[in-house]
């Protein structure tokens, strides 16, 4: 089977559709192992899949729905919610400016 | 005298007055601090304990958010994070039987099958301090086999129960996917994640389920089905129809082979029948789980932006990156129809495969790992390798049946503990724990788990 080859571009735009940062280092090393790890996947081309459903769930549950006016008692409070952050303002968190 | 009591025997023990619970916790504590230097199954030990009823201590695999107890997945991005609420898994626990007395290693964010990924330092396998627990519930795996704690929870997307228990020698439960609650438990792929017990004895494993399955209204994936008493039906002598196939035994380690056809005698001595079945090739197993697994892995872990928790994605150690990579990769435009929808059709043809098989068989027997226990390192050189190692456990997790390991045996120049599996049906478990029951009261494991406590002396 022909190899499909990535480009360094390749790596960077996945990289940066993902928000990851990477070395020089680990685009080389990041580019041969995805394209060793899509070599070996392609076999699943060997199996004909014409007229066959895709999966979405295993174990055949159907319309499973939270009932309405319920008490959600997974909610948090507000020390709940900010005790993990440090980029907090008021009752608010901080991020970086987008626009 | 407490060295390799079950969880069954301590309650016994605290029930008739003979020890108490903060005995039993400082107890294991004392071990701990004598054996978990070398060992390193903990991430956090819990030292709080502060009991008004009767507590059993149990280990937690770190992936499980509990409350007020730190809770890293095993990864620097989460390294100061406190859950403000409890997974399901651990609330049942907690208002049953047991004490969390710490929180087990783990590759980071479970990926891997060796624990090497985790970035507080690996798990050595109590066995051979050279190799791995296995993973990703490594620590969870170590800890019971040394008996750092009576029993432990893990979880497992593809073998990362399973794996360890059979590497670590001791039993480890898949649960049918929906039969237990992952709710707080951190993500890695959703339609795969089952959270499970590693025990010394199958009473525990059946002990464990029954308190953690069941329905959730916080996990609508969770089965409406009824929870048995697994406990009770382990002693109805039932028989069996046992599928075997060549497929799971191409490339498996003679050693393993060997321990398979010891079993499949006895199997039949005890009045099973033994029935050659064909199934796909798991080697298509490994393509559908890595896609699949990975597009998962890169959408459950795009959360982790740093702003309201943990660290930003600087913190994402070499393999979170390599699988989001890839993730990111099979689901971007162009390659969605070609690997992803691919790979869940490809998911459909392995079930239907399973379906047709457990109108023949009740259950298949088959190794758990194509080898025993590798050496530290081995896994960092291959990008895929885990999967590789994983490829008998793949198929039941990517169909979502339940699946049981147990020891059976020792490699004979290495003495390192060898696993078999049992796959059964959707909703089975009380077959596969009623068939591991009949073999560990006729074989003792063949002394595997005794052997291993000897190892690990008060």
């Amino acid at each position: 089977m022909k190899k499909k080859l990535l480009s360094r571009k390749d790596i960077l735009h996945l990289a940066n559709l993902a928000g990851l940062t990477l070395t020089d280092k680990e685009i080389t090393k990041y580019k041969t192992q995805l394209e060793k790890t899509i070599a070996y996947i392609e076999n699943l081309n060997e199996l004909s899949t014409d007229n066959v459903l895709p999966t979405s769930h295993v174990t055949f549950l159907k319309n499973v729905f939270f009932d309405d006016g319920k008490k959600n008692e997974r909610g948090l409070n507000l020390k709940e919610i900010f005790q993990n952050t440090q980029n907090k303002k008021d009752n608010y968190f901080r991020v970086k400016k987008i626009f | 005298m407490l060295l390799g009591k079950s969880v069954t025997e301590i309650l016994a023990l605290i029930k008739n007055k003979k020890i108490s619970s903060q005995e039993i916790i400082d107890y294991f504590l004392r071990r701990i601090e004598k054996y978990d230097q070398k060992l390193n199954a903990y991430v956090t030990v819990n030292k709080s304990s502060n009991l008004s009823k009767i507590k059993v201590p149990i280990a937690v695999k770190d992936n499980f958010c509990t409350c007020g107890i730190r809770t890293t997945a095993s990864s620097k991005v989460l390294e100061n994070f406190v859950p403000p609420y409890e997974s399901t898994v651990t609330k049942r626990l907690i208002e049953s039987y047991f004490f969390i007395l710490g929180k087990t290693n783990m590759d980071a964010w479970a990926h891997g099958s060796s624990t090497e990924t985790s970035d507080f330092g690996p798990t050595k396998n109590p066995w051979d301090l050279s190799r791995c627990s296995g993973g990703s519930s490594g620590g969870s795996a170590a800890a019971v086999s040394s008996y750092l704690a009576p029993v432990a929870i893990g979880s497992e997307t593809a073998g990362s129960i399973r794996q360890p228990a059979s590497w670590s020698g001791v039993i480890g439960l898949k649960p049918t996917y929906g039969r237990v609650s992952r709710y707080g438990l951190i993500a890695m792929a959703s339609s795969f994640d089952c959270p499970g017990p590693l025990t010394l004895t199958t009473e525990d494993a059946a002990f464990i389920l029954r308190i953690i399955a069941g329905k959730d209204e916080f996990d609508v994936t969770t089965a409406q089905n009824a929870v048995p008493d697994y406990v009770k039906s382990l002693r109805k002598k039932k028989k069996f129809v046992i599928g075997i196939t060549e497929e799971y035994l191409n490339g498996i380690d003679e050693e393993i082979k060997e321990a398979f056809y010891q079993l499949l005698k006895i199997l039949e001595k005890l009045g099973h029948q033994i029935k050659k079945i064909n199934l796909l090739s798991p080697k298509y197993s490994i393509s559908v789980y890595t896609i699949i697994q990975r597009a998962e892995v890169s959408s459950n872990l795009a959360r982790y932006d740093g702003i309201r928790y943990g660290n930003d994605r600087t913190f994402f150690g070499s393999e979170a990156k390599r699988r989001i990579m890839l993730g990111t990769y099979v689901l971007s435009y162009g390659y969605y129809e070609a690997y992803y929808k691919k790979a869940q059709k490809v998911r459909t043809l392995i079930i239907e495969d399973f379906r047709k098989v457990f109108q023949e068989v009740d259950m298949i027997l088959a190794p758990t790992t194509p080898i025993t226990a590798l050496r530290l390192g081995e896994f960092e050189k291959y990008p895929f390798f885990g999967e590789m190692m994983d490829v008998l456990n793949e198929p039941a997790a990517i169909a979502g049946i339940c699946a049981i390991s147990f020891p059976f045996g020792l490699t004979k120049k290495e003495n390192l503990p060898i696993g078999l599996q049992l796959m059964g049906r959707w909703f089975e478990e009380e077959n596969v724990l009623n068939l591991t029951y009949q073999i560990e009261k006729e074989t003792d494991f063949l002394g595997v788990i005794k052997k291993g406590l000897k190892n690990y002396p008060d």
